[in-house]
């Protein structure tokens, strides 16, 4: 098991020692974390190390998912795209077994809390079974929820509205709701599969795995194949600059096990892809971390064109490789690639080419660019800077009338 | 400038760590109009965000802008002239938050009134007011010479500096005095060293920048006659 000392070398003693004493000063608590889903996806990811690091910083930390057959997962990603703002139907009867699969799990649960966490709109419906459970009741939303589409807003504040504070990724997404809301960034961990340094022949190993290879620069999108993350609007600017410089393309997803939306998508993407042998598509298992890493590194450019995001965690593992980095100026990669510092902002398929081509075309740029990356995420988007927001919140929630807290 | 003192000051000095929590209040402003008409409403608390603690929440590599409206102007509305304007404002020319505020309408009121247009956010870029709850405790770190102070500020982090400088200066009620160069003065004899820290421009450099600037400050005494 990775212990909190092995961060040490990465971000500082200072650092480990302010968690140390945070977590003092919050004393014993058991804190609660509920999602959905226990892998595919960022928030399982952080929650597989964060779980075991908060416990050694002396919280009694527990995680639990929700279970639900394929027509409770259809419901809640229709939800999930109505609160990014799709105009989605959500029927009377679907509403119905949204919370029938939420009472069924909570009469499965026996957990008892000081503070529970509610991983996204899957399981909140728990608060309303499970309320004495737990003195404090947060409830963490990573979607993008700046337009949601009002229908699936309105069903959902009104459970939302039960809990006594809500944590989102953006101050963008925050909404008009009675009690305290908090931002935290999500984060990643340099010492996982995904992040941690890979040698020459390791990452050499994936790539003849994997079957590429490096005779000319590579561009890769990972992500879900997923309508938001764009992955047609990639290819077309891939065709664009291809057209000026000789380049390959690499868009490797994974599948979440509550997105049953992906094989339709992955379809639309092969048949845009058809033909073109410089296109590769990779269809990686939900545990692909270490070929995800080395897939990265082998990269020149890394590309993330989503037009939706919640903060875009694929951003900052790229960052934290020191790549130059495009992004889809939407949601919290606004935040993570500073435009011009920390890596490029577009707009459109054009826009993306264009960077593309620009950094392709400037090889000292692109190094740059990838330093400054990574020490912007060593500095902010790393796993002890959300352990420390997460001790912070709980010291903030447990006394909410005053504003500061002196120890 | 003199050198450093080799006695122990009466107090020793803690460095505090300092964790901000960003809290939006779900309001937000599309246009120059609506955050003027904000500034008259919006609690103190978010002003003080805005100025000053949201440079706790994001420390960019570079800063461009001093304070947040600047930062909104220049990025959301495109007005370089309203940024530039915003940008030359500090905060610390004033005795109290509603000094600030007042002169943050007068400026804001003053550019809208010439201009025939109202400037608007782009799309997605809108102005979203938050507060922040922070959470201070006593670090590890501690000075009781002024070398132990200099070896200790290498190790602080930029939430210390923040903490010390900015919230120093407006919890002591006097503007130009922050907690560091008060434990100087009230324990050792160098006026010098007092005075060019309180004639730090904060305002204007980044966190990091600030650092650096204490750091050398310091050197300069560490290298002068002992």
């Amino acid at each position: 098991m990775i212990t909190l000392s092995e961060y040490a070398p990465i971000v500082g003693q200072e650092v480990i020692d302010q968690l140390e004493r945070l977590a003092e000063g919050l004393g014993p608590a058991r804190f609660v974390h509920v999602n959905s889903t226990y892998t595919g996806g960022g928030v399982a990811e952080i929650l597989h190390r964060a779980v075991p690091l908060l416990n050694q910083l002396g919280l009694e930390t527990a995680w639990h998912v929700i279970e639900g057959d394929p027509f409770f997962f259809e419901t809640t990603k229709s939800m999930h795209n109505g609160l990014q703002g799709f105009k989605v139907e959500l029927t009377r009867k679907m509403w119905e077994h949204y919370l029938e699969v939420n009472r069924a799990n909570a009469r499965k649960f026996d957990w008892e809390a000081d503070f529970v966490l509610i991983h996204d709109p899957q399981p909140a419906f728990l608060i309303n079974e499970l309320r004495p459970r737990a003195a404090h009741w947060i409830w963490r939303c990573h979607i993008d929820v700046s337009r949601p589409h009002l229908p699936v807003w309105r069903l959902l504040r009104d459970i939302v509205n039960q809990y006594d504070s809500s944590v989102f990724s953006m101050p963008q997404f925050a909404q008009n709701l009675p009690h305290p809301q908090y931002i935290i960034h999500p984060s990643i961990d340099p010492l996982s599969d995904k992040n941690r340094e890979l040698t020459d022949a390791e990452i050499q190993g994936v790539l003849n795995r994997l079957g590429i290879e490096k005779d000319k620069p590579i561009i890769i999108q990972v992500s879900r194949f997923d309508s938001f993350k764009d992955p047609l609007g990639v290819i077309q600017a891939f065709r664009m600059v291809r057209r000026h410089t000789p380049c390959q393309l690499i868009l490797a997803g994974g599948r979440a096990t509550d997105d049953p939306e992906g094989d339709r998508i992955l379809a639309e993407v092969q048949e845009a892809a058809a033909g073109e042998p410089d296109i590769h598509i990779l269809m990686l298992p939900p545990d692909a971390h270490y070929e995800i890493n080395a897939l990265q590194r082998a990269s020149d450019i890394i590309v993330q064109k989503s037009t939706r995001e919640g903060f875009g965690l694929t951003v900052t593992e790229a960052m934290w490789k020191g790549k130059p980095v495009i992004g889809g100026a939407v949601g919290g990669i606004v935040i993570q690639l500073q435009d011009y510092q920390t890596g490029f902002l577009v707009h459109s398929p054009e826009g993306c080419a264009f960077r593309i081509r620009y950094l392709l075309h400037r090889p000292e740029m692109a190094r740059r660019m990838g330093q400054l990356a990574k020490e912007f995420v060593r500095n902010h988007f790393l796993i002890t800077r959300h352990l420390r927001d997460y001790l912070t919140l709980l010291t903030i929630v447990r006394s909410p009338e005053g504003r500061v807290f002196e120890f | 400038m003199a050198s450093l003192p080799e006695h122990a000051a009466e107090n020793a000095f803690w460095f505090r760590d300092c964790f901000l929590m960003t809290m939006p209040i779900g309001q937000k402003a599309i246009n120059l109009r609506e955050l003027l008409h904000a500034m008259y409403e919006v609690s103190d608390a978010v002003l003080f965000y805005h100025l000053f603690q949201y440079r706790l929440a994001i420390i960019a590599p570079a800063v461009e802008y001093p304070n947040d409206f600047a930062l909104w102007a220049a990025n959301a509305l495109q007005d370089a002239k309203l940024a530039e304007k915003l940008s030359s404002f500090d905060p610390f020319d004033y005795e109290n938050l509603a000094q600030v505020r007042q002169a943050v309408i007068d400026l804001l009121e003053e550019y809208l009134w010439d201009l025939p247009y109202i400037p608007w956010a782009r799309p997605g870029m809108e102005f979203h007011f938050c507060e922040a709850s922070t959470v201070v405790f006593r670090s590890q770190i501690s000075a009781g010479t002024m070398l132990e102070f200099y070896e200790a500020l290498k190790k602080v982090g930029y939430d210390s500096i923040y903490y010390h400088l900015f919230e120093g200066r407006w919890r002591l009620g006097v503007r130009e005095m922050d907690d560091f160069s008060y434990w100087i003065e009230t324990n050792f004899d160098m006026p010098e060293l007092v005075a060019a820290i309180r004639n730090m421009d904060i305002y204007f450099y980044s966190l990091r920048e600030i650092h650096t600037s204490l750091l050398k400050l310091l050197e300069g005494c560490l290298e002068g006659p002992r």
